[in-house]
């Protein structure tokens, strides 16, 4: 909706230039200053041990792939959970002002709760296995796309309503030509949060007990301190994130067309 | 047009129309006070006022968007009960949704409010009529200001409604389009035969336009006066001016808004 600074060809210029002084930073204070490699290894371990995960056979245990997939398969379901869960009731509680005074304490209540602060009874109750996954991401997801469908089905100018009525439309014609497409960037910055937060419930998971994926992939290089195993994993995940973040921005481009008439 | 059946028998008919609004603070606000009047079938009405005299309020009740509190309203002789689909909405700035292409803008009233009806090509000449032949694929951010409010009167032509109700439909345009429009809806109406009653707060589009201009007090909007423009058509902006009775109708409206004391 609102626009966004665009990074033209003088922006990436800059982005590059700034990584290449924190990669001289990073190598000028482990090789100079003596950093100890338990708090921050060196570039080129860290790079060894990226390659050493991602230079194997996909379908081997030792690489990132297989704890990847799981990790990734897991969010997604989550984040398709969540989103749908989100968007379902986010609608009723805006059509339905009862639904809306049943639910929206509740809501509120849980949004200020630290919602990772649930994911241990979660565990229990799902055990140590993709459930629980699935179920703290689908958690992480569902809040966002719950609010913000919420905030965008409700904020239709009162003149697109009253267009709708003056043509006797049903409350479905009404919620599915004016009420969605009115709320839908509302909805993609709401999906746009959940698709990382997903991502970080299915982790949260992991680090709490799984057989694999990513989560437990980091928490294994830091039990034998295995430092620049741990910045490589995070790599892989920042990466993902990244990807993750800028697929549901295309999408919405497609979607959201005319929203975007500025930035063509 | 006016003969004595239609004079027996109006299409839009109040008798001493009231409307109360209750504000939040609980108290009554009379917004309409014991308005009458009489539009026959074909007629073409402006009415005028200052601003927040209640001219919408009395638009939106004939429109079925907005319930009276007392008094009589009728359609065709049958009391006014919620929006009816002899009658199409003009509303302010257009009021068309970004989402959707001008030509399915214009379709929004034949697909929507239970009977559906076959667009036949009638979208396309409506279309046509008002000079956006090669505007239907467009989308409405594309269009500029005037061209947006032909859509929009070509969305409140699509049913074919007996009735049009225009809403200060030319009051965000620029003083040269809205002219250029002012001529075009002269056309459009005598093409068309519609009744139209329009809403202005400008004296010169209300007698440019009107057969009778129904001057409003200010709140709480009370008909001061019903003056019928003698001034043949087609009209000109040329020779509409030069016509002794403009400035003598002109002055007339000006005095009545100026004795209120509420002149924009």
């Amino acid at each position: 909706m609102s626009a966004r600074p665009h990074s033209g060809p003088n922006g990436s210029l800059i982005a590059g230039l700034g990584t290449l002084v924190l990669l001289a930073a990073w190598f000028a204070a482990v090789r100079f200053l003596h950093v100890p490699s338990y708090i921050l290894p060196a570039p080129e371990a860290v790079v060894r041990a990226l390659w050493s995960g991602l230079a194997v056979n996909p379908a081997s245990s030792l690489g990132y792939y297989l704890p990847l997939w799981s990790t990734f398969s897991n969010a997604a379901v989550g984040f398709l959970l969540g989103c749908g869960l989100g968007l379902l009731l986010g609608s009723l509680m805006a059509e339905f002002i009862t639904v809306e005074k049943l639910v929206m304490p509740y809501a509120f209540a849980l949004q200020s709760l630290p919602k990772v602060a649930i994911a241990p009874l979660i565990v229990i109750w799902f055990g140590f296995g993709d459930g629980s996954k699935v179920a703290i991401s689908a958690l992480l997801a569902f809040f966002p796309i719950l609010i913000n469908s919420f905030t965008g089905l409700r904020s239709v100018e009162p003149e697109k309503l009253d267009l709708m009525r003056s043509l006797s439309a049903s409350r479905l014609e009404t919620y599915w030509l004016v009420k969605l497409p009115h709320a839908a960037p509302f909805i993609f910055a709401g999906l746009d949060m959940a698709v990382v937060y997903a991502l970080l419930g299915a982790i949260v998971a992991e680090f709490l007990g799984a057989q694999q994926g990513m989560g437990v992939v980091i928490t294994q290089a830091q039990a034998v301190t295995d430092v620049a195993g741990v910045f490589a994993a995070l790599v892989i995940l920042g990466v993902v994130g990244v990807v993750l973040h800028s697929t549901v921005r295309r999408i919405e481009h497609r979607v959201v067309h005319w929203g975007h008439r500025g930035k063509k | 047009m006016s003969d004595a059946i239609e004079a027996a028998r109006p299409l839009i008919a109040a008798q001493a129309l009231c409307k109360t609004y209750i504000t939040a603070s609980g108290a009554s606000l009379l917004a309409v006070d014991r308005v009458g009047l009489s539009i026959g079938d074909g007629e073409l009405v402006t009415i005028v006022g200052p601003s927040g005299c209640g001219k919408s309020t009395l638009l939106r009740m004939i429109a079925g968007l907005d319930e009276y509190s007392e008094g009589v309203l009728k359609l065709d002789g049958t009391p006014i009960t919620g929006p009816s689909r002899d009658v199409g909405v003009v509303f302010q700035s257009a009021n068309l949704l970004p989402w959707m292409s001008v030509r399915d803008n214009v379709a929004l009233p034949l697909r929507v409010g239970g009977k559906h009806t076959a667009e036949t090509g009638r979208v396309d000449r409506l279309l046509e009529m008002t000079g956006l032949g090669e505007f239907g694929g467009r989308y409405p951010y594309e269009l500029s200001g005037g061209m947006q409010q032909r859509a929009g009167i070509c969305r409140a032509l699509a049913r074919d409604p007996r009735i049009l109700l225009m809403d200060e439909p030319f009051g965000a345009l620029d003083a040269l389009t809205r002219e250029r429009m002012n001529l075009e809806l002269q056309r459009i109406w005598q093409q068309s035969g519609k009744t139209i009653v329009l809403i202005t707060h400008s004296i010169s589009e209300a007698i440019f336009l009107g057969d009778r201009v129904i001057v409003m007090s200010a709140r709480p909007g009370r008909v001061l006066r019903d003056i019928a423009v003698p001034i043949p058509r087609p009209r000109s902006l040329d020779t509409i001016i030069a016509h002794p009775a403009y400035g003598e109708i002109a002055r007339e409206i000006r005095g009545l808004l100026n004795a209120e004391g509420t002149v924009d």
